[in-house]
């Protein structure tokens, strides 16, 4: 750092705390948990009869609906981005919707649906349980979806097309073509999609939990070991063997990155006009669409009923039920955490990646690479990490830790967002500062900031939508005081009060989308601020 | 004339890699003198320890005569503009410039009419209250050059602040540069990696390679007597290639 004579001063308070910061909430924890599962048999565990069908199951479930939420997103997002079909964006948009509800949500949208009374089941006198694997894969299929559909539309929108119009220029048939530039190009993203939607899919516990019926999944075969029986050992090595598959995703994403070589240029034409393609593709989507409603809509419908199914009148009891059981207390919890999380998580994702994209120096590529690992441990597994590291102090069981703990859970993807728009910033910008006699605080405050707030404003919206929704790691944390609202959809739905469940996942819905139309508003005006300098551009460019 | 800068047994390595071996010149007061050589050869090193984003391993650095080699860069009085402008893109044209006058006690309360009068002087009043994005290229390079001058500088370095424009408007922009140096009286050091700007700008051309000075002398010199071979290779025959195909498109009549 001797070349830098202007980090002198700043640096020094400043990587102490992050350094403590990432010892304390993610290493230190985490070392806890493995030296736990010393305190038992981990073979005896692993050859035991229970870990070994879990371990089948969660395989058999997880990788059914992998393939098909991949295939559908794929299909979706090709449908949104590259036909020419009516209304492509509002049903882009509304393809993600399901990522504003807890998992545990969609578990109880398919037990609304297809349960014993589900609203299909008795309109089209079905039968046969939902309970189990199928139920796991269902919930697990419309979990994934808009992850799966985020990311494809991502890797499509920065997907080169100009090799397409040369080939179609040279008359190479379609066939070839999808051969020689679509899968060399998509190979790798696909794999890393898999991948993700995998992790995701095997490491969660709220659709298991709902619907699983009696098929064990090493996530919920975790949480009755831990919670149900207190056996902290069996559970350290479930949890150690959760993060297999999250670190394989992990480092496959590592050394793919390296070598992908994106272009810059990226050339983007709409598809030309094929009436027949895009009626099928509107078809297609307004059916994965109408899907994605049904649970939404089974939810209104039960709680917005008297009581279903008997009496189908128009009431607000259930709601009224609802509050009487405090779930208004525990929803200012999880907006108090959630707002915690956001504002906290924030600041510190942004500094660290300020640290390592603006800053020269020795470790940052380490620091660089333990800030984005973060995104590799599941929530079950940092729950009870922290349980076992926290357990007996003073800060068990406030509302601190819990918001501690889902910074840590949900810090990677701010942290990348910061790190990726402030690398593309000027690097230079601080130094001019410098020349100027204005100090790096002063023109991360009036330029660097100012220039991000998008970034800034997205970031803040991940951590509180999903605080507001995760239930993995805080269902080991929480005690009755701190407990957010999302944990009650459990409570109600071994009570079977399904009503009060419903609504809970309704108003967990509302909050988010609130936020996500705040933020698009937000970004319209921007955006509308911008429009004379797109114009001219366009004016010069004629 | 007085000597405004000079550097003395610089030595300075990246990564243990030497890019400066021991290098010792003198800038001379009002001077504009030219650092030109292939990439990698060390100029943007020498420049950023001059102004002080950079410590050199060893040697010294002298403003008028006194010892500046650790003094931080805000208190050098000089100043810095980059190839690719390093403006302030969330501020408008005004912003740029009047942004660090107002960090300075003295300036604060004129701030505004001293940025505006800058800006006239480069000829972008009626950008004024623009964002840099809306702006040329070389309309932006003249934000940087304005906020550069708002400080009132003793000395400016440019490192290649042309190349990323087009060359009509390198030929406009050197024209004032040029101008701007007449009328602002300052000492500039300038990076290029274009032998026919640096004959065309400089009071004197120093030729780099490989971390080391092979001459420092007026472009009349250089092309009389090319202090080595690398010298008449990397600028002598550059330049004749350059006029040559110049040449070529020019029609002679015998
Ligand atoms: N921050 C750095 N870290 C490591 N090596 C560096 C750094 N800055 C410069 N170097 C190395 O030092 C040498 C001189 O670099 P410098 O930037 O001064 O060259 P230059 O003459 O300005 O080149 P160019 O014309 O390409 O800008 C090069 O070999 C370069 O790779
Ligand atoms: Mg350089």
């Amino acid at each position: 750092m001797k070349n830098r004579p202007s980090l002198r001063y700043f640096s020094g308070p400043f990587k102490a705390f992050l350094g403590i910061f990432l010892l304390v909430s993610v290493l230190l924890p985490l070392l806890r948990m493995f030296a736990n599962i010393g305190s038992v048999d981990p073979l005896a565990i692993i050859a035991g009869p229970r870990f070994k069908q879990a371990v089948i199951h969660s395989l058999t479930a997880s990788a059914a609906a992998t393939v098909i939420s991949v295939a559908l997103a794929w299909v979706f997002a090709l449908c949104t981005l590259r036909t020419g079909m009516r209304f492509r964006e509002i049903l882009g948009v509304f393809g993600t919707l399901p990522m504003l509800i807890p998992s545990i949500s969609h578990g109880m949208g398919l037990v609304f649906l297809l349960g014993a009374n589900g609203l299909l089941t008795r309109l089209f006198n079905l039968s046969g349980s939902i309970y189990g694997l199928k139920g796991i894969v269902l919930g697990s299929v419309f979990y994934a979806f808009p992850v799966a559909f985020l990311m494809f539309s991502d890797i499509l929108k920065y997907q080169d097309c100009s090799p397409y119009e040369a080939a179609a220029v040279l008359g190479i048939p379609r066939r070839r073509q999808f051969f020689s530039i679509t899968l060399p190009y998509l190979r790798r993203p696909l794999v890393s999609v898999v991948f993700a939607v995998f992790t995701l899919i095997i490491t969660d516990y709220g659709v298991p939990l709902i619907v699983g019926g009696r098929y064990a999944t090493l996530p919920t075969l975790m949480y009755q070991e831990v919670i149900g029986l207190l056996h902290f050992g069996e559970g350290s090595v479930i949890g150690a063997f959760l993060l297999i598959p999250a670190a394989a995703a992990f480092i496959f994403d590592l050394l793919s990155r390296d070598r992908q070589s994106q272009g810059f240029v990226i050339q983007q034409t709409l598809p030309r006009k094929n009436k027949f393609r895009d009626a099928a593709a509107l078809g297609y989507c307004l059916a994965v669409c109408f899907l994605i409603a049904l649970p939404i809509g089974g939810f209104c419908l039960l709680v917005f009923a008297a009581k279903y199914p008997v009496d189908m009148s128009f009431s607000l009891a259930n709601i009224e039920r609802t509050l009487q059981m405090k779930a208004g207390r525990y929803l200012l919890n999880s907006l108090l955490i959630a707002s915690g999380t956001a504002v906290l998580g924030t600041g510190i994702s942004y500094a660290l990646a300020y640290w390592t994209a603006r800053t020269k120096g020795r470790f940052l590529k380490a620091l660089h690479l333990i800030s984005i690992t973060s995104l590799a441990i599941p929530g079950l597994v940092l729950g009870l990490s922290y349980v076992l590291f926290f357990k007996g102090s003073f800060f068990y069981g406030s509302f601190a830790i819990l918001i501690l703990v889902n910074i840590v859970h949900f810090m990677a993807s701010p942290y990348l967002m910061a790190y990726n728009s402030l690398g593309k910033l000027n690097i230079h910008l601080e130094e001019v500062g410098q020349t100027l006699g204005v100090g790096r605080f002063f023109v991360i405050r009036d330029v660097i900031i100012p220039q991000t707030r998008i970034t800034i404003l997205e970031m803040l919206s991940y951590f509180f939508v999903n605080c507001m929704m995760t239930i993995s790691a805080v269902s080991f944390l929480a005690a009755s005081r701190n407990r957010p609202v999302a944990l009650l959809i459990t409570q109600f739905e071994t009570q079977l009060f399904f009503e009060g469940a419903a609504f809970v996942s309704v108003l967990i819905l509302a909050c988010n989308l609130t936020v996500k139309i705040l933020i698009y508003l937000y970004k319209r005006k921007e955006n509308y601020r911008d429009q004379p300098k797109r114009r001219e551009k366009q004016r010069a460019a004629a | 004339m007085r000597v405004k800068l000079e550097a003395r047994d610089l030595v300075h390595s990246f990564n243990r890699q030497e890019a400066l071996h021991r290098i010792s010149f003198e800038v001379r007061e009002g001077e504009f003198l030219s650092i030109l050589g292939p990439s990698g050869c060390g100029k943007t090193t020498i420049l950023r320890i001059l102004i002080g984003l950079i410590i050199p391993d060893s040697g010294r650095v002298f403003k008028d005569g006194r010892d500046i080699t650790f003094l931080p860069a805000s208190r050098r009085n000089m100043g810095i503009v980059f190839q690719n402008y390093a403006l302030f893109q969330n501020m408008t044209v005004l912003g740029n410039v009047e942004y660090a006058l107002k960090f300075d006690k003295e300036k604060k309360a004129r701030s505004r009419s001293l940025a505006e009068g800058i800006i006239e002087q480069v000829g972008l009043t009626e950008h004024l209250h623009k964002k840099p994005y809306k702006l040329s290229g070389g309309q932006q390079q003249r934000v940087a050059i304005a906020r550069t001058l708002a400080m009132n500088p003793q000395v400016i370095l440019f490192d290649e602040p042309m190349s990323a424009l087009d060359a009509a408007t390198r030929l406009t922009l050197r024209e004032e540069l040029k101008h701007i140096q007449k009328k602002f009286q300052s000492t500039m050091i300038y990076i290029t990696h274009d032998q026919e700007e640096a004959f065309a700008l400089s009071d004197r051309i120093m030729v780099m390679d490989k971390g080391g000075i092979e001459q420092l002398d007026t472009p009349q010199r250089i092309l009389a007597e090319p202090g080595t071979d690398f010298v008449r290779d990397f600028v002598l025959n550059n330049l004749l290639i350059k006029t040559k195909s110049l040449v070529k498109y020019v029609k002679v009549e015998p």
